[in-house]
């Protein structure tokens, strides 16, 4: 007996193959996520992909500009900064420190978030007041604010962007999630599983983060756009990476002494950073328009 | 309402004291002496050491500390600055109005171009249209304001010769502070070359303020936007639209209003991020204001500068968060039901 046919189509796609399909369906998104695995491979690779160390200088070859410019060599492929050290060498070096470290600072807030906000969410009356508000509207101070205070106690440096670029970012994420999860805390299915028996631990996990997670993959994706501005604009006011480092915002910091003469120094770790985060957000937009009919 | 209001009067002392918590916590890990960090006197005599020590209970335990600490705090003293060792509270009064000068300024670019063309960009159905203002915002979304505001003023500052790319003020002009505004204090000056004071500060405001509001520019569009088109689809509009009102009365009159309540929301969000950005404006184009002097501040580890300056930002930052909550609520009585069903 042959099979019945309900639908016309033989496969029905799950709920992840429709997002993806949607996601695909934006070509804009779809480049951005070349861009990302781009980034994520420069950032590994990177240092074995750059033809110069990131500190080596070439007293031959100060303040070359780019290869097409006239004066440009291909050697020096996107020219050479005062101390003739080789600019796509040290974006390359300075890929892992930028966006390694904006995935790093992403990943270590984003748990720290989780745990607050989803106890704090599922939390009712004053307790989850006390943790999401006050949180919230202490942790609402700026982070430049907080990179001011952890520069003065543990003085300028990489490792001290981490904490307070973290700091800055944990509370977005409870925001986050501490709404999405009282939202659906009040919906019907809830209080469905929760007459079935089910204890706080099973709704919270079984029944209300299935509907959690487009969320935080959002709220990630910002996450990751705004790290990677706040750790290039800390490198670019000399609290965060120093001197010589490649990261990408004190290479621009590096090059100001010479932005009248040369300002390719300047220009090029700018638009790399702009590269990088319209990349992000490129696949945020992508993401958001392909979840939101389902989490409507 | 009053018991709403009653509660977010409670969340901003309750967050005030947990920042200065945090402060207190952190001046006692400033790597200087704890009576130094305090109060600024860096080689302080017998009797200004006994007075640091009565005024900041330092013999006592720590609860005592912290209470002689928030006292001080909250009473307005906020020590003497380390480097120009006046006291902290007149350089940051200073300060502040210039900030809030740029922040203004910038603040009403982004909203009376971002709405306007947020609204456009929700009504036209013309793809083109619609895929190069998201482009664009997106675009400014994502670029770094420091290397924004190098390139702005490389190009109108250097290349063009337009616009000054430092200060607020030619120097050539000696405006008597009044109300700190530098726009205002220009037109109270009382002197022949007024207007041309004022056009001089016209002038220097253009460059720093479109650069830091490119960023808000690009939030109210995209969330205009967003809101106006789900608003359109709304049965009141269809309502609206069949008893034969014009379209411009329409979006004026019916769908605006609701469409700014989440801008307005998500203005108070970017509250932090909008201030981060005004500092770094700020020491891009050497404008006084609260962001260069902390960022000097902490060049030159002035430790009591640093502590009163975060003090009186953040603080600053929590209240008008809160205010914009408080507004939003009272302005979108959707999320006054969400107040009463709360306990």
């Amino acid at each position: 007996m042959p099979r019945i046919r309900i639908y016309q189509e033989d496969h029905i796609p799950s709920p992840m193959q429709k997002v993806w399909q949607a996601f695909a369906d934006n070509p804009f998104a779809l480049m951005g996520l070349w861009a990302v695995f781009c980034l994520l491979t420069l950032a590994v690779f990177g240092p074995w992909i750059a033809p110069f160390s990131p500190e080596q200088q070439d007293p031959l070859a100060l303040l070359l500009p780019p290869s097409w410019d006239a004066s440009g060599t291909v050697e020096h492929f996107l020219g050479t900064d005062d101390l003739g050290r080789d600019i796509f060498s040290r974006l390359l070096h300075g890929a892992h420190l930028t966006f390694g470290m904006a995935l790093a600072i992403v990943l270590a807030s984003l748990v720290v978030g989780f745990v607050i906000g989803s106890i704090s969410g599922m939390m009712k009356g004053l307790k989850s007041s006390i943790l999401s508000h006050l949180l919230d509207a202490l942790l609402s101070i700026p982070s430049l604010l907080l990179a001011i205070l952890v520069v003065a106690i543990m003085g300028p440096g990489l490792d001290n962007v981490f904490w307070a670029v973290g700091i800055a970012l944990t509370p977005q994420f409870v925001r986050a999630i501490h709404q999405a999860v009282h939202e659906e805390l009040q919906k019907d299915y809830v209080t469905a599983a929760k007459l079935d028996g089910a204890n706080s631990i099973q709704v919270f996990w079984y029944v209300i983060m299935p509907n959690v997670w487009e969320t935080v993959i959002i709220q990630t994706t910002l996450a990751i756009s705004a790290a990677i501005l706040d750790i290039a604009a800390l490198g670019f006011l000399n609290l965060g990476a120093q001197a010589p480092s490649p990261e990408w915002g004190a290479m621009v910091s590096q090059g100001l002494d010479n932005l009248l003469t040369a300002p390719w120094t300047v220009t090029i770790p700018g638009v790399a950073i702009l590269c990088s985060v319209l990349a992000i957000n490129l696949v945020g937009d992508g993401l958001r328009s392909a979840l939101s009919p389902i989490r409507n | 309402m009053g018991r709403y209001l009653v509660r977010r009067l409670n969340l901003f002392i309750a967050t005030t004291i947990a920042l200065i918590t945090v402060l207190f916590i952190t001046t006692g890990h400033f790597p200087v002496e704890r009576p130094y960090a305090l109060s600024g006197i860096a080689a302080p005599t017998s009797t200004q050491l006994q007075n640091i020590t009565d005024n900041y209970q330092l013999n006592g335990n720590q609860l005592q500390q912290f209470i002689a600490y928030a006292q001080t705090r909250l009473g307005g003293d906020l020590g003497l600055s380390v480097t120009s060792q006046r006291p902290v509270i007149e350089e940051l009064t200073q300060a502040l109005p210039a900030s809030f000068e740029l922040a203004i300024v910038a603040g009403l670019i982004a909203v009376l171009l971002g709405v306007p063309l947020g609204v456009l960009a929700s009504l036209s159905k013309n793809k083109v249209t619609q895929h190069s203002i998201m482009a664009i915002t997106l675009t400014g979304y994502s670029i770094p304001v420091f290397w924004l505001g190098l390139t702005l003023s490389l190009w109108f500052g250097v290349e063009l010769g337009w616009l000054p790319v430092s200060g607020r003020i030619n120097l050539l002009y000696e405006i008597p502070p009044v109300t700190g505004f530098m726009l205002i204090d220009t037109l109270l000056w009382d002197s022949v070359y007024r207007v041309s004071a004022f056009k001089d500060a016209v002038f220097h405001i253009i460059l720093p303020s479109i650069t830091l509001a490119v960023l808000p520019f690009t939030v109210v569009v995209r969330i205009t936007r967003s809101a106006m088109l789900t608003i359109m689809e709304q049965p009141y509009i269809k309502a609206a639209e069949a008893r034969g009102l014009h379209t411009g009365t329409i979006v004026l009159r019916h769908a605006l209003p609701n469409a700014l309540i989440p801008v307005l929301k998500n203005m108070g969000l970017m509250l932090g991020t909008f201030a981060s950005y005004a500092m770094i404006v700020e020491v891009i184009f050497s404008r006084q204001g609260v962001g260069s002097w902390l960022v000097s501040g902490i060049y030159q580890r002035d430790y009591t500068v640093i502590q009163g300056g975060v003090l009186g930002v953040a603080m600053i930052i929590i209240f008008f968060s809160i205010l914009i909550e408080v507004l939003h609520t009272a302005y979108n009585p959707l999320s006054r039901k969400e107040i009463y069903a709360a306990n």
